[in-house]
């Protein structure tokens, strides 16, 4: 009967709260409550609630109240705290009230049901009981959501991945949400606002409300042909939603040249063919077909190729190919630079081969004979006056 | 009447002899003091230039024969001044000196030909002139190791060395100039007169005036003059005539030794410079290829020089 009692009087005070809050206290309302705003919640095994309660002084001189809390499995830890901090006792002032929580560790294992324990307090003249009832329910309405627009995208390990995300804030009040996402190792994540750059950590949505952010996933370059997964997961305080994303990415051929054992210069002579062996090696992860070798060099050089082209080269293989340069006959001497490309579809890769020029030495040649019939002169000078 | 015997007989005397005079000489000794001090100077100068300006380069030591400061001219401007002065200095009385001092047919009654009395005297002049050269050319050197501290590489020895084979080339081409003056003119004073001058035709008024014949021959294409360009014809042109004057080739041949970027002489047309990389420098092989015409155009103008001095000599009349 006085339990019947006691709730009555908890209920009248849900009821008169607000105007409480707002007005100074009723006249007629006179004594010391416990009170909470909600007595019977709903939580799920596994998670950590509290329940706020209030201790309510009308017109009463203030009193010692010794707290307990009776009823409730020991596995619960079931604990009151004020001020942050457990607390055993609690004394309101005439006309105020204090705030208390009730914390409870619902363990996973707890049987579904309803609970019921009561919140005491005990003081010299009064005694104040309240029962508060929980109930276990395995299926709660989530509090967030994510949904992703597009679940599951298409590209090269060179693109990059953009996801809409869309997170929705059902739980009754403003959340600040982190956010996070699960990749594949060296895989780059980051959130940003739906339209700018800024990368994000977490937003605040407002009850009720949902807000679009972008996940940006980038391969890494060497990332192999495939498919991935990667989870973007949302958390609040106390709870979280997880989407999964899908990330197909295809292979791409990418071609590297360069001479032989690297070596990227070579001697010509002018007017003559040199031959430049070439290496073109396929890094990517798919392989390259038709690839076109093309070479740009000063103008009157010809620069050509033994073969043409390449039929294929398979991913992480190389074929050699031999490039037949022939400097111009007007070239002087020195070091010139000639470029030297291997283009596949859409795929293309070019090193500067440094050709260092030399001149015929076939003018050397016509030098001394001049001095050498210079020489002859003489000889015939000296044979035909000499010895006078 | 046929005679015997080897036209050279009696060369090796005539040159040691010829080398002994000039060395001794008080006109060389002065020559040798002031080309001397000049160079200390100019390479002293030419230190302390580099040790404030000159940016890290692979061929610094080539420098102290290029650069200049201030008035003060570069080390080669007065070897190009000094070597053709010296030569003439040395041989412009050769022949003419003898027959005046008349002691010509005292020696030509030793039992030595004219051929070795002119290969002698030549000869003897020239290796007084490398003596001098090789000399300036080690002081320099050193000077520079003891102003800069920087051993010289062998690209850059190599390169000088290539350099004084060419100076003493050249001074050649003044010494028979000299010595056929000296054959022509009985009188000293005028084979003196006639080698300076035409040395300073050549070094001074001749490079003007190819410049002005070729625009007369071949008149600059306005075209060419509206983009602040010379016109191919007029430039070829203007070059070939400069290259008669053995100063402008002696001046070609030490711009490709010693600056090694220099990849052409004379004008090259644009298209021959795409795509090369400038300021690489080149092998000495390729330097002295691009300055070879010019190597074998005073090498060859020494020999016929000589050539044409001595046939006047074998006709001449030497009895006075």
């Amino acid at each position: 009967m006085r339990y019947g009692f006691v709730a009555a009087l908890a209920a009248l005070a849900v009821v008169i709260a607000p105007a409480a809050k707002s007005q100074d206290a009723p006249k007629d309302v006179k004594g010391l409550f416990l009170m909470t705003d909600y007595p019977a919640v709903t939580v799920r095994p596994g998670e950590t609630t509290t329940i706020s309660l209030r201790l309510q002084n009308y017109d009463m001189p203030p009193e010692r109240m010794d707290l307990s809390v009776s009823g409730a499995p020991p596995q619960w830890n079931a604990k009151l705290l004020g001020g942050g901090q457990p607390v055993d006792a609690a004394m309101a002032a005439t006309n105020s009230s204090v705030s208390l929580s009730l914390r409870l560790d619902v363990p996973k294992d707890a049987p579904i049901g309803t609970q019921k324990f009561t919140v005491n307090a005990a003081g010299s003249s009064t005694k104040l009981e309240l029962p508060v009832a929980v109930t276990l329910a395995k299926d709660l309405p989530a509090k967030l959501t994510l949904t992703p627009q597009l679940p599951e995208l298409r590209g090269t390990s060179k693109s990059s991945f953009e996801y809409q995300l869309s997170i929705k804030n059902d739980s009754g009040k403003k959340e600040t949400v982190s956010l996070a996402a699960q990749a594949p190792r060296n895989f780059d994540v980051s959130f940003t606002e739906q339209y700018g750059s800024q990368e994000l950590n977490a937003v605040p949505i407002d009850a009720g409300q949902s807000k679009d952010v972008k996940l940006k996933v980038t391969p890494p370059n060497t990332a192999a042909a495939g498919q991935y997964k990667v989870q973007a997961r949302v958390s609040a305080e106390d709870t979280s939603a997880t989407a999964d994303l899908g990330l197909d990415i295809t292979g791409q051929p990418k071609l590297d040249l360069s001479g032989r054992e690297g070596l990227v210069s070579t001697r010509a002579t002018a007017g003559k063919e040199t031959t430049v062996p070439i290496v073109i090696t396929n890094t990517g992860t798919a392989p390259a077909e038709d690839i076109e070798l093309s070479g740009s060099a000063p103008s009157g050089w010809k620069v050509t190729f033994n073969p043409q082209t390449v039929d294929r080269i398979a991913p992480n293989a190389n074929k050699e190919v031999q490039a037949l340069i022939t400097p111009t006959d007007k070239a002087i001497a020195g070091d010139y630079i000639t470029s030297i490309r291997a283009a596949a579809r859409g795929e293309s890769a070019s090193s500067d081969f440094r050709v260092t020029v030399t001149t015929s030495t076939l003018m050397g040649m016509y030098g001394v004979g001049i001095i050498g019939v210079a020489l002859l002169v003489m000889v015939g000078a000296v044979a035909r006056f000499g010895r006078r | 009447m046929r005679r015997e015997g080897s036209a050279f007989n009696g060369l090796g005397v005539v040159m040691l002899k010829e080398l002994a005079d000039h060395l001794t000489s008080i006109r060389f000794v002065v020559l040798e003091l002031v080309v001397m001090a000049l160079a200390v100077v100019t390479v002293y100068v030419a230190a302390q230039d580099i040790k404030n300006t000159v940016a890290e380069d692979p061929f610094l030591f080539l420098k102290f024969f290029t650069t200049s400061s201030g008035s003060l001219p570069s080390f080669l401007f007065w070897l190009s001044l000094f070597v053709p002065v010296v030569s003439i200095g040395l041989a412009f009385d050769s022949i003419n000196g003898e027959h005046n001092r008349r002691t010509l047919s005292r020696i030509l009654s030793q039992p030595i030909y004219r051929d070795a009395l002119l290969f002698g005297k030549f000869l003897g002049a020239l290796l007084t002139m490398a003596v001098a050269l090789v000399v300036l050319w080690l002081l320099v050197i050193g000077l520079g190791l003891l102003f800069i501290g920087i051993p010289p590489g062998g690209d850059e020895i190599a390169r000088a060395f290539v350099f004084l084979l060419v100076t003493i080339v050249y001074s050649g081409v003044w010494l028979a100039l000299a010595l056929l003056f000296s054959i022509l003119f009985r009188s000293a004073a005028t084979a003196a007169l006639a080698t300076l001058g035409l040395w300073l035709f050549f070094f001074v008024i001749w490079p003007v005036l190819a410049g002005e014949i070729a625009q007369i021959v071949v008149p600059p294409d306005p075209r060419y003059m509206a983009l602040g360009l010379q016109t191919p014809g007029t430039a070829v042109l203007e070059q070939v005539l400069a290259r008669l004057s053995p100063s402008t080739l002696f001046g070609e041949v030490v711009v490709a030794l010693l600056d090694p970027t220099t990849r052409a002489l004379g004008p090259i047309y644009l298209s021959q410079l795409q795509g090369a990389v400038l300021g690489a420098p080149l092998p000495l092989g390729a330097s002295v290829l691009i300055a070879w015409p010019q190597i074998v155009g005073l090498l060859a103008t020494t020999i016929l020089l000589f050539v044409i001095g001595y046939v006047v000599f074998q006709r001449q009349e030497v009895r006075a």
